[in-house]
């Protein structure tokens, strides 16, 4: 199998947390998940700061964002980082449980690469994660710069 | 000069009478009197000289001469005046029946010559003064009778027209305003108008007026209180009238009654302000709805979903453990989870129709019933009997309308599915006033028209999920889209012998 490149999962509910890990779990993909709980911790994890300032200053491969989260909420943080000259070639996944089209539209407005909306369905949810898994951390070519399990 | 002033005061007695004489009008007439009356002066002097009476001459022949100058004119006066001096040298100075005048007598001529022709000029300058008087007077009247007509042309108008001087002193009261103020002329004349009527200025008096001078005019809205204590409020048109060294001399006012107007106004501006209340509400309201439609889509569907997901892991990891009641359990809150989440999304998809931006144009009703009917999913086995009758096209949004046929379509289809021979009718009823009326119907289950009100409610349902599945949102969609649409959706049915759905639509932009 091809090396898995690194997936930032911002995601505040440790049930979907989980349920995401599951999913990836069966493609050998959760080792390189880093989780951050709201927009906060994923901005210093993406600007190595707080408890991420002696990590090795590489982009994810793919970032998996929620959009209604503590502190800094999803669209906040994709604005934030669209408009840094060094994260925006990250792409960024939206993940939610908004099917709202003004979320939608922010977000694509934003420059977020995909949209998800999370199925109410468990296989359906499953399924929806594992191909995003794998499409973005083993077929995609992650921009120069990113990290790549060795 | 007593004599003078003597006949001056007999021409003016002649004057006065004169009206009751009729002057002579034509030249022959006018130099006639003139010739007849030096010839009477004369007779009558030679009669009188011929009884000793000396000097009486004099004044007749003066006399002679105002008389033609009064009613005849300058020119017979002059004749009067040539005649008489010849006449008078000719008979009455010496010698007597020559024009030769011996230089006794020469002083006596020239004072009659001074006499005659001085009461000659007299009497020309005072009949010019006379006619130019005259003729002021005449046209004096003639001015007075157009303005009577004038001011009764005022008083036939129904607005209140009013004339003030420049110290706002009424001087003219029109039959209108004494009946609209409730105020005689008599009573309005000399008054101040504002004091009168009590008037409630949109500007200071003084600034108006002063506006009214700078410009000619003005016009705005006033407030006045009758005689009686009621309130008018009046369109008011003032115009500046000048004297001709452009001095202004006075306000021509006209009011116009709009009491009514304006209280219709306030009314109306009463409603708007209470319909824009009622907006506010609703959009209020709106808001609600749609952050309540949003908190549905986001913090509802999570839990759902990790209640779906964990029962599937538990289902996953332990299903083994369980028995035939436990995996019955389980099965059933997926179920019941897996309906919610339908539940949910009909919500949201229902709520989202009152909350979108429609976009109407023209739609053919042929083209969309042709369109929802090939991406129907065929009924399993069985063939329905469609009969599409034409369609009218109709004014409206295309994937709202859309939306309502593929429900009352699909309702359709899954009501007649216990039949052996579903048919299934969709066609125009009428079409009139912009309106057109479409009907789909089928030879289903039915209803009984007793339920008919609950028929298009929110999860309103008239059949069991066992025997026919569905949220019940469905007609309650199909109502709210035609709502939008301004038209009206009804239906008519029998237990078991088939239901006729109706909508009316525009079939134009109105």
């Amino acid at each position: 199998m091809e090396p898995a490149a690194r997936i930032l999962l911002v995601e505040d509910d440790p049930r979907d947390v989980e349920l995401t890990m599951t999913a990836l779990e069966d493609y050998n993909l959760t080792n390189e998940v880093v989780i951050a709980h709201d927009g906060e911790e994923a901005l210093d994890y993406l600007y190595c700061r707080g408890k991420f300032a002696s990590r090795d200053n590489q982009n994810p491969a793919v970032m998996l964002l929620d959009l209604k989260l503590p502190k800094i909420d999803g669209l906040e943080v994709l604005e934030k980082v669209k408009s840094d000259e060094k994260l925006r070639v990250i792409p960024v996944v939206v993940l939610t449980s908004s099917r709202e089209e003004r979320d939608m539209v922010a977000s694509y407005k934003l420059g977020v690469n995909a949209y998800v909306v999370k199925p109410v369905d468990f296989h359906e949810f499953v399924n929806a994660i594992k191909e995003l898994g794998v499409f973005w951390a083993i077929i995609n070519e992650p921009p120069p710069g990113s990290i790549r399990k060795k | 000069m007593s004599l003078i002033q003597s006949i001056i005061r007999a021409t003016d007695t002649a004057t006065r009478g004169k009206s009751k004489l009729n002057a002579p009008r034509s030249a022959i007439q006018r130099y006639a009197l003139a010739v007849a009356s030096v010839a009477v002066a004369l007779g009558c002097a030679i009669l009188t000289n011929r009884y000793h009476f000396r000097g009486v001459e004099f004044p007749l022949f003066l006399f002679a001469i105002a008389i033609s100058a009064w009613y005849a004119g300058i020119g017979p006066a002059i004749t009067a005046f040539v005649l008489s001096s010849l006449a008078f040298n000719y008979y009455f100075t010496e010698p007597y029946y020559t024009l030769y005048v011996t230089r006794e007598d020469l002083v006596y001529y020239l004072v009659f010559l001074l006499f005659a022709s001085l009461l000659t000029w007299f009497s020309i300058v005072r009949r010019r003064v006379e006619e130019a008087l005259r003729k002021s007077r005449d046209e004096l009247q003639i001015e007075v009778v157009k303005r009577t007509q004038q001011a009764n042309l005022l008083n036939l108008t129904s607005d209140m027209i009013f004339v003030r001087d420049m110290d706002a002193v009424i001087t003219y009261w029109n039959r209108g305003a004494e009946q609209f103020y409730g105020f005689t002329e008599k009573e309005a004349i000399g008054k101040h108008h504002y004091e009168l009527l009590r008037t409630v200025f949109p500007i200071p008096l003084d600034d108006l007026v002063a506006e009214v001078v700078r410009t000619g005019q003005w016009e705005g809205e006033l407030e006045h209180i009758k005689a009686n204590g009621e309130k008018a409020v009046v369109l008011s048109r003032w115009s500046l009238q000048r004297d001709e060294s452009d001095r202004p001399t006075a306000i021509l006012a006209t009011n116009t009654d709009i009491t009514d107007r304006k209280q219709g106004e306030e009314q109306i501006r009463a409603l708007n302000k209470e319909l824009a209340k009622k907006a506010g509400e609703l959009e209020a309201i709106n808001k609600e709805l749609e952050a309540f439609a949003y908190s549905t889509s986001h913090d509802l569907r999570a839990p759902l979903r990790h209640m779906v997901g964990f029962t599937e892991l538990l289902q996953k990891h332990a299903s083994s453990t369980f028995d035939e009641k436990g995996r019955r359990y389980m099965a059933t809150i997926l179920e019941a989870a897996k309906k919610m989440g339908t539940l949910i999304d009909d919500l949201l998809a229902f709520s989202r129709i009152g909350r979108v931006e429609t976009r109407e144009a023209n739609v053919s009703l042929d083209y969309l019933v042709n369109e929802v009917l090939s991406e129907m999913p065929a009924p399993d086995g069985k063939k329905i009997g469609w009969k599409i009758r034409e369609l009218p096209e109709v004014y409206g949004d295309h994937s709202m309308l859309r939306l309502a046929l593929v429900n009352l379509i699909s309702n359709a289809v899954k009501f007649t599915r216990t039949r052996s021979r579903p048919e299934i009718e969709i066609g125009c009823v009428e079409k009139k006033n912009n309106r057109a009326v479409v009907f789909v119907k089928d030879n289903g289950v039915g209803f009984d028209m007793k339920y008919a009100h609950k028929l298009f409610g929110v999860f309103q349902r008239l059949h069991s999920t066992e025997m026919f599945e569905g949220t019940g949102i469905g007609l309650a969609t199909v109502q709210r889209i035609i709502h939008r649409h301004g038209g009206r959706v009804w239906a008519e049915s029998a237990l078991d012998k088939g239901a006729t759905f109706y909508f009316s639509v525009p079939t134009q932009e109105n």
